[in-house]
Formats: C-alpha cells, sequence, structure tokens
C-alpha cells in the first residue's frame, strides 16, 4: 500500500483580540443612526443613574436605619446570646458549600484576561459614579469613588501587561474562591463602615470598622469553605467521587431541615415521651419495614409485592379517612410511616434483585425511616405533624429557609404530577389537570389564606397546622403546579423513538419514565424551572400577609415604626433590592451553568 | 402450501417456528396498512422484507414487538401469543431486540451505559458482568474505543453499530432490522452490513426491512415481497433476483435494480 502523506494538522488561526477602541468606532459609531442612538441612550441611562444616585447619597437618605437593623434584616429577633447557632449553622452550609465544588469538580474557564477585563469595567464604573453623581453628594464619598475607581483601572491595565499571555492564563477555581474570600473579608475588617447597633432600645454609632463579631466569624466561614474545597479535592484523588456527589446530594435534601430544626430551633425534649413511644414507633417501622421489603424484593415475588403494595395504599387511606371521622386515634407520624411503607412496597418490583441489592434496598429503607423518625422526633409534637415556627426565625434566614424547602418539595410533586397529566390512564390525568388548572387560576395570596385560615377549620379534631407548616403547605401546592407545566414542556420534548428504543429493550414503564424519559426532559426544563424558583424566591415576600416577618416586611414596616428611624423605608428598601438581586442573579448564572455542564459531549 | 411456507428448503421446513403471523390484519384509523399478512419465520433464519414505501413492511414487523397492535390475526413468538396480557408482551420483548433507522441511542448516557443498562435493570446482572459483556459486544461491532463517548460524539455508522451491540446485550433470540442503513452516509453502510452479516452467519434469526440488495442476495434466507399491506411474493434470493413469479415484483425489482 503507497504511503500517503497528509499536509500537517494545521492550527486555527487565532483570533484576532479587537482593541477598545476599535471595537467602540466599530459598533458604536459606524453609522450617523448609530452615533445618534448612542448619544441619545448614553444621555438616557447617565440621566437614570444621576437620579439613582441623588436617591442614594441626598441627605434625607439617612443609611444608619439600615447599617443599624442588620440584625434584624437578616436574623430578625434571634436572641443575640444564641447567635453562636446561627453562626454554626451557616458554617454547615459553607462545608457542604466547599464540599459540593470539590465533589463536582467546578473548574470554569476563566483566563486572566476577562477578569482584568472586568475589574477595568468596574473602575469606569466607579469612575463615572464619581464624575456624574449630583452635588448633593458628601465629597467624601465621591473622592472615595474617584480613587477607587483610578486605582482598580491602573491595577487591572498593570496586571494585564506585567503577565505574559492573558487571553490564554487560566484562573484556578481556588484562586478565584480565594480571591473572593480576601475581597469580602479584606472590606469586612478594614473598610470604617462604622460600628451600628442597638443599645438599650437607642441606636448607637462608633466610627471605625465593622465590630469583630461579624468579622471573625465571616473569616472563619470563608476559611471553612476554602478548607473543604481543598481538601476535597486532594480526597477526590483516593475516593470514588460519585459516592462523594450522592453523599452531597443527600446532604443537600435532608440537611437545612437538621440545621434549622435542631441547630437553630431550641427543642425541649420530653425525654420520657421520647423513649416510650417515638423511638420504639421508629424501630418498629424501620425494622419490619426493612425485612418486608427485603423480602418482597425477590424478582419471582413481583406480583406478591405488587398486591400487598395495593393493600398497604388503601389501608394507608383508610387511616386518613378514619382519622377524619375520628374512628380511632392514631399518631400522625404512624399515618405517614405507613403511607411511606405502602409505596416503598410498591416500588420493591423495580428494585428487585439479587441478594445484594435487595439489602441494599432494605438497608434504604432502614436509613430512611431512621432519619425520617429522628426529624420528625426533633420537633418533639407528641401527635401532629406541627412545624412550630418560633419566634425568633425572620428576615433573610426565614425568606431563605422557606424559599429552600418550597423548591425541595415543590420539584418532586411537580414531577410526579406532569407524569400523572401526560399518563395514558383517565383518572390520573382528570385529577392532576384538575389539580393544575385550579391552583393556576387562583392567585398566590389566596392559596396562602386557604391554607392558614381555612385548613385548620377543615382537619380532624387533635390534628392542628402551624403558620410556618401551613406557609410552607401552600406555597409548595401553588410551585408545584407551575413546575409541573414546565416538565410537562419538556416532557414533550423527548422524541418517540427514545419511548420505542426503551419499550423494546423490555424496560417497564417506571424504568423507562426514570432512566429515559425524565432525564431528557429535566435537562430541557432547566431554564424554566430556575425561573419558577427564582420568582418563588421573591414570591416568599407574601408571608407579611399571613403574619410572617421575612425581609420585605422588616424593611417595609418594621423599620420605618421604629422611633428612631420613623418614616425611613428608602433606604431599607435599596438595600433589600441589591440582597433579593444578589441571591437571584446568582440562581440565574448557577443555572447557565449547570446547563453548559449538561451539554458537554451531547450535541444533537 | 400456504405463503407463508413457501420456499423453504427440507431442512429450513424441519426448523422450529421461531414467528408465526396468521392473517394480520392492521388499520390506522380508516388506512389499512396490513392486510391480512402470513408469514412464518423459522429458527435461525434470516428474512429480508422488501417493497415500495407505504407497503406495511415497517408496521409488520413493529407488530412482532407491539411498538404497533394488530386489530385482527394472531401473531406467535417463540410459542408465546401475542395479547393484551403485559407478561405475554414483556416476555415476548425480552426474547426481541429492535434495531431502529434513527438508532435511538440514549443520549443523556455513555456508550457503555446504554448497553449495560437494560441487562443492568431488566435482567438484574451486577454491573461488573454486564460492563464486561458490553465490552465484549463492543469489540464483536469493532469500536470498543468508544465505550466512554457520548451517542452525539459518534458518527451515524459507529452509532447504530452501539444500536446493535446494545439489542445484543440482551442475548435476544430474534433480532428486528427496520431499515438500518437508511439514515447513514453511504461510506458507513458497509460497516453496518458486515455486522448484520456477521450476526447472521452465527445463527442468529432476522428479519431485516431494507433496501441494501447487496445484502440481500448475499445473507437471505428467504425473502418477502410486500406491497400496500399484502405479502406478494416469497422466495429465495436466486428466485426472486433471476425469475420472479408476480408482476408486480418484476416492476418493482425493475425500477430499484
Amino acid at each position: 500500500m503507497s504511503e500517503v502523506t497528509l499536509p500537517a494538522a494545521q492550527r486555527a488561526p487565532e483570533a484576532e483580540s479587537v482593541s477598545p477602541g476599535r471595537w467602540v468606532r466599530e459598533n458604536l459609531f459606524s453609522s450617523v443612526s448609530n452615533v445618534i442612538q448612542t448619544v441619545f441612550f448614553s444621555l438616557v441611562l447617565l440621566g437614570l443613574l444621576r437620579w439613582v444616585l441623588g436617591q442614594i447619597f441626598s441627605e434625607e437618605a439617612n443609611w444608619t436605619s439600615v447599617a443599624t437593623n442588620m440584625r434584624l434584616l437578616f436574623t430578625y429577633n434571634y436572641p443575640t446570646e444564641q447567635f453562636v447557632r446561627i453562626w454554626f449553622a451557616a458554617g454547615a452550609l459553607f462545608l457542604a458549600v466547599g464540599a459540593s465544588f470539590a465533589a463536582w469538580n467546578l473548574n470554569p474557564m476563566v483566563t486572566v484576561r476577562r477578569i482584568g477585563v472586568a475589574v477595568v469595567g468596574t473602575g469606569a464604573v466607579s469612575l463615572v459614579v464619581a464624575l456624574i453623581s449630583p452635588d448633593t453628594t458628601p465629597s467624601a464619598v465621591r473622592t472615595g469613588f474617584l480613587a477607587v475607581g483610578i486605582g482598580l483601572v491602573v491595577l487591572a491595565l498593570a496586571v494585564l501587561k506585567v503577565v505574559p499571555e492573558p487571553h490564554r492564563r487560566q484562573v484556578p477555581f481556588i484562586g478565584m474562591l480565594a480571591g473572593v474570600a480576601v475581597l469580602v473579608c479584606g472590606v469586612l475588617w478594614f473598610f470604617p463602615f462604622g460600628d451600628y447597633g442597638f443599645a438599650d432600645g437607642a441606636p448607637t454609632a462608633e466610627s471605625g470598622t465593622i465590630d469583630s463579631s461579624t468579622s471573625l466569624p465571616v473569616t472563619v466561614m470563608f476559611l471553612i469553605m476554602i478548607g473543604t474545597y481543598l481538601a476535597g479535592r486532594a480526597l477526590a484523588r483516593v475516593i470514588d467521587l460519585g459516592w462523594l456527589r450522592r453523599t452531597m446530594i443527600g446532604w443537600w435534601v435532608i440537611g437545612p431541615a437538621f440545621v434549622v430544626f435542631l441547630v437553630l430551633r431550641d427543642p425541649e425534649f420530653d425525654w420520657g415521651y421520647v423513649l416510650a413511644v417515638d423511638v420504639p414507633m421508629g424501630a418498629a417501622f424501620a425494622v419490619g419495614g426493612a425485612v418486608l421489603l427485603y423480602l418482597l424484593a425477590k424478582p419471582s415475588r413481583s406480583d406478591l409485592a405488587r398486591v400487598i403494595g395495593a393493600l398497604l395504599v388503601a389501608l394507608a387511606l383508610f387511616h386518613w379517612v378514619a382519622a377524619f371521622f375520628g374512628w380511632y386515634p392514631m399518631l400522625q407520624k404512624a399515618r405517614f410511616s405507613f403511607a411511606l411503607v405502602a409505596v416503598a412496597v410498591l416500588l420493591a418490583p423495580t428494585f428487585a434483585g439479587e441478594r445484594a441489592a435487595r439489602l441494599r434496598f432494605a438497608g434504604g429503607w432502614f436509613g430512611f425511616m431512621v432519619l425520617f423518625h429522628w426529624l420528625l422526633t426533633g420537633i418533639n409534637t407528641p401527635s401532629t405533624l406541627d412545624i412550630a415556627a418560633p419566634p425568633f426565625l425572620g428576615g433573610f434566614v426565614l425568606t431563605v429557609s422557606i424559599a429552600y424547602y418550597v423548591m425541595l418539595a415543590s420539584f418532586p410533586l411537580g414531577v410526579l404530577l406532569s407524569l400523572a397529566r401526560t399518563s395514558k390512564m383517565p383518572i390520573f390525568r382528570v385529577l392532576a389537570t384538575t389539580y393544575i388548572e385550579v391552583v393556576r387560576g387562583v392567585p398566590l395570596i389566596t392559596v396562602l389564606f386557604f391554607f392558614s385560615i381555612m385548613l385548620p377549620l377543615f382537619l380532624p379534631g387533635g390534628m392542628g397546622i402551624s403558620d410556618l407548616a401551613a406557609v410552607f403547605a401552600g406555597y409548595t401546592v401553588f410551585s408545584a403546579a407551575y413546575m409541573a407545566e414546565n416538565i410537562r414542556g419538556g416532557l414533550q420534548s423527548v422524541r418517540r423513538g427514545q419511548y420505542e428504543a426503551a419499550d423494546a429493550l423490555g424496560l417497564t414503564t417506571v424504568q423507562r419514565t426514570a432512566f429515559i424519559v425524565l432525564p431528557q426532559a429535566l435537562r430541557v426544563s432547566i431554564p424554566n424551572l430556575v425561573g419558577q424558583a427564582i420568582a418563588t424566591f421573591k414570591e416568599t415576600s407574601l408571608i407579611a400577609i399571613v403574619g410572617g416577618f421575612d425581609l420585605l416586611r422588616i424593611a417595609n414596616s418594621t423599620i420605618p415604626n421604629q422611633p428612631d428611624f420613623l418614616g425611613q423605608k428608602r433606604p431599607a428598601l435599596f438595600f433589600i433590592s441589591l440582597v433579593y438581586f444578589v441571591v437571584a442573579y446568582s440562581m440565574s448564572r448557577a443555572s447557565r451553568n449547570l446547563e453548559e455542564r449538561l451539554q458537554e459531549g451531547q450535541a444533537r | 402450501m400456504s405463503i407463508a411456507d413457501q420456499a423453504l428448503t427440507e431442512e429450513m421446513a424441519s426448523r422450529r417456528d421461531m414467528i408465526v403471523c396468521r392473517g394480520v390484519k392492521k388499520w390506522f384509523g380508516d388506512f389499512q396498512a396490513l392486510a391480512g399478512v402470513d408469514i412464518t419465520v423459522k429458527d435461525r433464519e434470516v428474512m429480508v422484507v422488501l417493497g415500495p414505501s407505504g407497503s406495511g413492511k415497517s408496521t409488520l414487523i413493529r407488530c412482532i414487538n407491539r411498538l404497533e397492535v394488530h386489530q385482527e390475526g394472531e401473531i406467535v413468538v417463540d410459542g408465546v401469543e401475542m395479547t393484551n396480557d403485559m407478561r405475554n408482551i414483556e416476555k415476548i420483548r425480552s426474547e426481541v431486540g429492535m434495531v431502529f433507522q434513527q438508532f435511538n441511542l440514549f443520549p443523556h448516557l455513555t456508550v457503555l451505559d446504554n448497553i449495560t443498562l437494560a441487562p443492568i435493570w431488566v435482567r438484574k446482572r451486577a454491573r461488573v458482568e454486564a460492563e464486561a459483556k458490553a465490552m465484549e459486544l463492543l469489540e464483536r461491532v469493532g469500536i470498543p474505543e468508544q465505550a466512554n463517548k457520548f451517542p452525539g460524539q459518534l458518527s451515524g455508522g459507529q452509532q447504530q453499530r452501539v444500536a446493535i451491540a446494545r439489542s445484543l446485550a440482551m442475548e435476544p433470540k430474534i433480532m428486528l432490522f427496520d431499515e438500518p442503513t437508511s439514515a447513514l452516509d453511504p461510506e458507513m453502510i458497509s460497516e453496518v452490513l458486515d455486522v448484520m452479516k456477521d450476526l447472521a452467519r452465527g445463527g442468529m434469526t432476522m428479519i431485516v426491512v431494507t433496501h441494501e440488495m447487496g445484502f440481500a442476495r448475499e445473507v437471505a434466507d428467504r425473502l418477502v415481497f410486500m406491497e400496500s399491506g399484502d405479502v406478494v411474493e416469497v422466495g429465495t434470493p436466486e428466485h426472486f433476483f433471476t425469475n420472479p413469479t408476480e408482476e408486480r415484483t418484476k416492476l418493482f425489482l425493475s425500477q430499484i435494480l
């Protein structure tokens, strides 16, 4: 065979880097109409900016109202002596974040050049602010912005000149983490914000930097996050990443409940009751259920499992009816556990297999039951699922907690609803469609009112529902309907061939849905789902109407009602808009990163 | 002799019936796709189904693994009758593998996961065992190095070969091929046909709907010509390509050869 010499592989020519001056000329001033538009919109934008700055820096705006009430805004009435619990909870959160970063090997490709350009941009904005802010701005502020602007621009340009090939050099993730940590901690330790607080009901103000009781724990948080990230990366070389990822997913689902109910809340345990009733009941369901599942998960017993599962579901439903009519008393926890056993038995045929698989299935059930009963016992109410809201959960902590739990709970519910709506069986279709259309046709506030005011009237005697649980249920019911529609859109995007291939291979309907259809449907629905999540986060402000003290209510009514800051709404509202924006934008960016990661290697 | 048993050699006639279709009729609304089909496929036989588009060839093989439901007649696969009973359908589907025109690989799973998914969850095999078998199959179809890639990163011919390996992983007794090479570029058709020829030589019972006449001539035991939902003619390759009986068959062959 003759040798064929192929031309040496050529590298694609490098994209020309365009100088800023050239970019401006080409994009902003290339034609007469472009020039007119550039000038017009620049004037509009600058005018708008000047007005906003005027609002921020005017003399009436009393920013001390925000500074003094920082603690209130973030944690409302949490007693100061027990603040260590808050920091512990935050520490657990940062630890989980660091571990998650390590487990999923987050490594966005950011070049030195991109960071340099971002810093130059920030400096330029700072300069613009310094130059166009109105005359009412105190001169100290103006010079401050001027200095920061010039400093950033000079620093960034110097770095870009000094570092060789800035458009190629990548900044490692740990570098960015460290950079953010240094920035935040530096500002907290060294920037002369001043120390504000309340003492004996009157606001106090001291010049200087923020009190170390805030800066120190925050610094520790960042150190924990970075330390965990490094440890995680080191560990990743040795242990199986898959196990670490599964652990982190488990933590994010269960951990926050643990944190809120056992750490932040001071449980008053009635040990006698716990040992006499709660522990035996939990053990009975855990062990009994595990044995039952182990026996039923044999492939040859699939039919038996299905029959028993159906019987248990009927029995579980009967319990609820009995509760409604008061025929016999049964602990709420037991009713729930029973329903869960029924579901697990119905799932046994799908997870049936050899001895090892069955042990894993039964073991999983055992662990789940232990956790479930432990969490509920931690709330320690004898007969009701009463997630009592301690009066000292409020502010930012409340907003984030509610939003997180609602998102966590409404997602599986939304998935089930969308599957029911597209099911071939009429009963599921009708029920799901009715649910979705009714909930979508009603405003959120109505749903909240129903759950917090009307539902307690319908419940049988002895069953109660706390404010927080009612709000949580209302939001979940509402959000699930919207999520269901988003996911249904994704379901419709899965090609018919996928269903056929799964059927031809002999997968059951459950397996096909779980392994083939849902992963593809969810990938497509991510932008919509995250949009829904962001909306949920912002809608938490409606708790105010049913009695909760979330971030918006504090800024809107609590602060302006304080005798020292009567009627001052604007500074606080500006501040919380910033907080809302930071959280919502982070979710947005995270969703885009997620989409990019999921697209790897999957180009259609 | 019924048309179903036509053209069987003595040796083949003595083999077991793998698929028997008797009077199978199917309508899509008012349109009749199958108008009383009688076919018998013997053990280890390679049957190639030909016909113009709309003749019902794809519908027929999709009825065999219940991707379509026939309204009249009966279909018996390896002694199990195809009814509405889900257990029969599951039993039949576990013995019948299918390869589609559009490959239908699962895009969110790697090639290895695509192949091991069904053995692990349907046949309940251990992961290690399933992966070993999958690598063996990938070597058999010639692409072991692609095991950890995603389907989107493979060429059409490679994807179809993965699809064949995926079906083979379930150790079926019968393989159905619905125009496996129609969506491929010409230079990739031969690599897929080679795999199919290899399968045939290994003794797999196959029904292949295709337009590849070279393949039919070389590998098929019998050819079936369908038009408008009817089986027009059944014959051996020599009979078909040299001296077909029916006029419609002659017309069809003149158009494509």
